[in-house]
């Protein structure tokens, strides 16, 4: 035991004896390295000390999080690259034909009258890698589909049909009618021609096609682990845990989502420039970033007083603390930006028009729960997490649905990335862009996939070599 | 802040300055521990890419905003990348797939909004006069239940298209054609 004074004389003065401890942050300190040094058997000496200071049943929830291995790892599916070797070869006999250079699947959708919701979600879900494959592949039958159901529309079925027709190599519009008309009879409610959600559509479409195939692939009535196409590519797993403020009992719940709706971080800019006036409190000041946006999803929350939950520990509603953060991330990540602000106080609604910076190669470890539980301890080592890290969290983003104009007015439009070329697709017409351009879009929904994924991906679409650079900002005709 | 002479210092201000400079450089190691720890152990993100990114985002916010670039053209007046050009509305005509009648494309969903009976103008419809609307609807047309219309009380729905705010009128007894 020393001050920091003594600590260096004491280890020149006596042999072997380098190791110090700052007793105020439980950390090692080595003399020799001049620098502080970190110990798995320390920390979790530590970890432990802690623990046993707690009271038994919050030290049963930690010891549960600590010790709790990744369970069901999630095999990036032997069947998708089955998928993907059918793909390949679909994509390659069809590319003998191709009328022009540009990659296959690329073709306009015609807007049967204020659909261009539908096109945008659309043009990405027909890009989207491990979807693409799948139905590619033609893996969903359509021959058995309508033997099984003969009038009920199957939206499965309808893209398959979609997919067929966007990858033929025919470059004049589609008009995906017949989509619409299933779609339609599945989501009643939403029936109607007039304003409509992209969000909204994606969610519903995806629903649809798990109800149709989820009864036929998941017979034991097993959803934690479903195996239609639309979760085994969207889907992930959220984890929530609620924190008793007043004695640490967490509780912690699993949630699966085919996507994750983001709240943009209004308070990105200092209170000192509101009060400078250098900014105006509504203001975009460019400052806003998706990884704020996936920053502010993890942080701890601290639930309104008015919103006490019931503590197993102290056997009375107490404070809490939320934190979210990802169990298992899915082959697509979906995310959806909340741009619409409801004031309760003035009863109108509005449309946040920032600008929000998206990354175009994103690393979601952070986010993981492993992260965020590591670093509620002070980000200690714990030997046991090393089996996390095998399950990629890097993504590539492969399309942009963005939207422009008012609130019960706009427009939608989709930026597809393919083989690191951009193409804005406007309804029926695709033209080529820059990425400069997407950068500069508002972004409303924004779709990444898995790494590994999007090289194999891009790939299969190569065709003959792409036409030299020019100005980036006219669009450009086909070739050939 | 200069450093105090001490010499001129009451030794109760000398005492008081020693503890400041304690708690601060405690809170600095605080911060400098952990930061250290998360670098060392390789759990910071990648900085350097992040920054790119947003380097690159700024640029680009820049270049578009230039007038002098051409930017991109609307959309529908534009050859598309396989050299060809579209009307606004789209032309192409298929069979309504619910009444059978051959439809333009661009007003597909309109008319289908009216041919399946659903949609605002249809609840319309039936709300005005209910036998009537009976009597209609009940003559094949495959709806049915209307849900409650489902407005923007659900957050986060960004629309498109614009919101027509027309109804028809009718006049008493005659039949509409759906």
């Amino acid at each position: 035991m020393s001050c920091s004074d003594h600590t260096l004389l004491h280890s020149q003065s006596e042999n072997g004896h380098d190791i110090a401890v700052d007793i105020e942050r439980s950390e090692l300190y080595c003399c020799s390295c001049s620098d502080q040094v970190y110990d798995l058997d320390f920390d979790k000496v530590v970890v432990a000390k802690n623990i046993v200071d707690m009271p038994s049943k919050t030290r049963d929830s930690v010891v549960d999080d600590l010790m709790r291995r990744s369970s069901k790892r999630r095999r990036l599916n032997s069947v998708v690259d089955l998928d993907l070797i059918r793909s390949k070869f679909f994509v390659w006999m069809r590319g003998r034909r191709a009328k022009s250079c540009y990659p296959l699947g690329l073709r306009g959708l015609n807007n049967l009258g204020s659909t261009c919701f539908m096109n945008s979600i659309l043009q990405a879900l027909l890009h989207a890698p491990p979807f693409r494959n799948y139905f590619l592949s033609e893996r969903h039958d359509r021959e058995t589909c309508r033997k099984r159901s003969s009038d009920q529309s199957c939206l499965a079925c309808d893209i398959g049909v979609i997919f067929s027709a966007v990858y033929s190599g025919d470059r004049t519009p589609y008009s995906p009618a017949q989509f619409l008309y299933s779609w339609w009879q599945h989501s009643a409610n939403l029936a109607s021609y007039e304003q409509q959600d992209a969000h909204e559509f994606f969610i519903s479409v995806l629903d649809a096609i798990h109800e149709r195939e989820g009864k036929e692939r998941n017979p034991n009535k097993d959803n934690g682990d479903c195996q239609c196409i639309a979760h085994r590519v969207f889907s992930g797993m959220l984890r929530s845990d609620l924190t008793c403020t007043t004695c640490g009992f967490t509780s912690t719940t699993y949630d699966p989502c085919v996507d994750i709706s983001l709240n943009m971080d209004t308070s990105s800019f200092s209170s000192v420039d509101v009060a400078n006036k250098s900014v105006r409190p509504n203001e975009d000041t460019g400052r806003s970033t998706l990884l704020a946006c996936l920053d502010l999803f993890t942080r701890p929350e601290r639930l309104g007083s008015d919103q006490k939950l019931y503590c197993q520990n102290c056997q009375e509603k107490r404070d809490t603390l939320k934190q979210m953060s990802i169990k298992r991330l899915p082959l697509v990540l979906s995310l959806h930006i909340k741009r619409f602000e409801h004031s309760s106080l003035r009863r109108t609604s509005r449309k946040i028009d920032w600008h929000l910076q998206f990354p175009f190669s994103l690393d979601m470890t952070p986010y993981l729960s492993p992260s965020i539980v590591r670093n509620r301890f002070g980000n200690r080592i714990f030997g046991f997490e090393s089996d996390e890290a095998d399950i990629s969290a890097e993504f590539e983003i492969f399309a942009v649905v963005t939207h422009s104009g008012m609130l019960d007015s706009g427009h939608y439009v989709t930026y597809l990335r393919l083989q690191n070329q951009w193409y804005k697709c406007d309804d029926a017409w695709i033209t080529e862009v820059d990425e400069r351009i997407v950068r500069a879009s508002q972004c409303y929904m924004i779709f990444y996939v898995q790494r590994m994924l999007y090289y194999k991906a891009n790939e299969d679409l190569s065709c003959a070599p792409m036409p030299s650079r020019r100005d980036p900002f006219v669009p450009i005709a086909g070739c050939c | 802040m200069s450093v105090p002479n001490e010499d001129n210092m009451s030794s109760h201000t000398q005492l008081s300055s020693h503890f400041f400079g304690e708690l601060l450089d405690s809170i600095i190691v605080d911060v400098a521990s952990e930061c250290h720890r998360i670098a060392r152990l390789g759990l910071d993100r990648n900085l350097e890419e992040e920054e790119e990114e947003l380097r690159l985002s700024a640029q680009a916010r820049v270049t578009v905003a230039d007038p002098s670039n051409s930017g991109e053209t609307n959309g529908k007046y534009v050859v598309d990348i396989f050299g060809q050009t579209h009307p606004s509305v789209a032309n192409e005509v298929f069979d309504c797939m619910n009444c059978g009648r051959p439809i333009v494309a661009g007003r597909f969903a309109p008319h289908l909004e009216k041919c399946m009976g659903k949609g605002r103008k249809a609840r319309v419809k039936a709300t005005r006069s209910s036998t009537a609307a009976q009597n209609r609807y009940s003559r094949g047309s495959p709806v049915s239940a209307y849900s409650s219309y489902s407005n923007s009380t659900s957050t986060n729905r960004l629309s498109n298209g614009t919101y027509n705010h027309t109804v028809e009128e009718y006049s008493n007894g005659t039949c509409e054609e759906p």
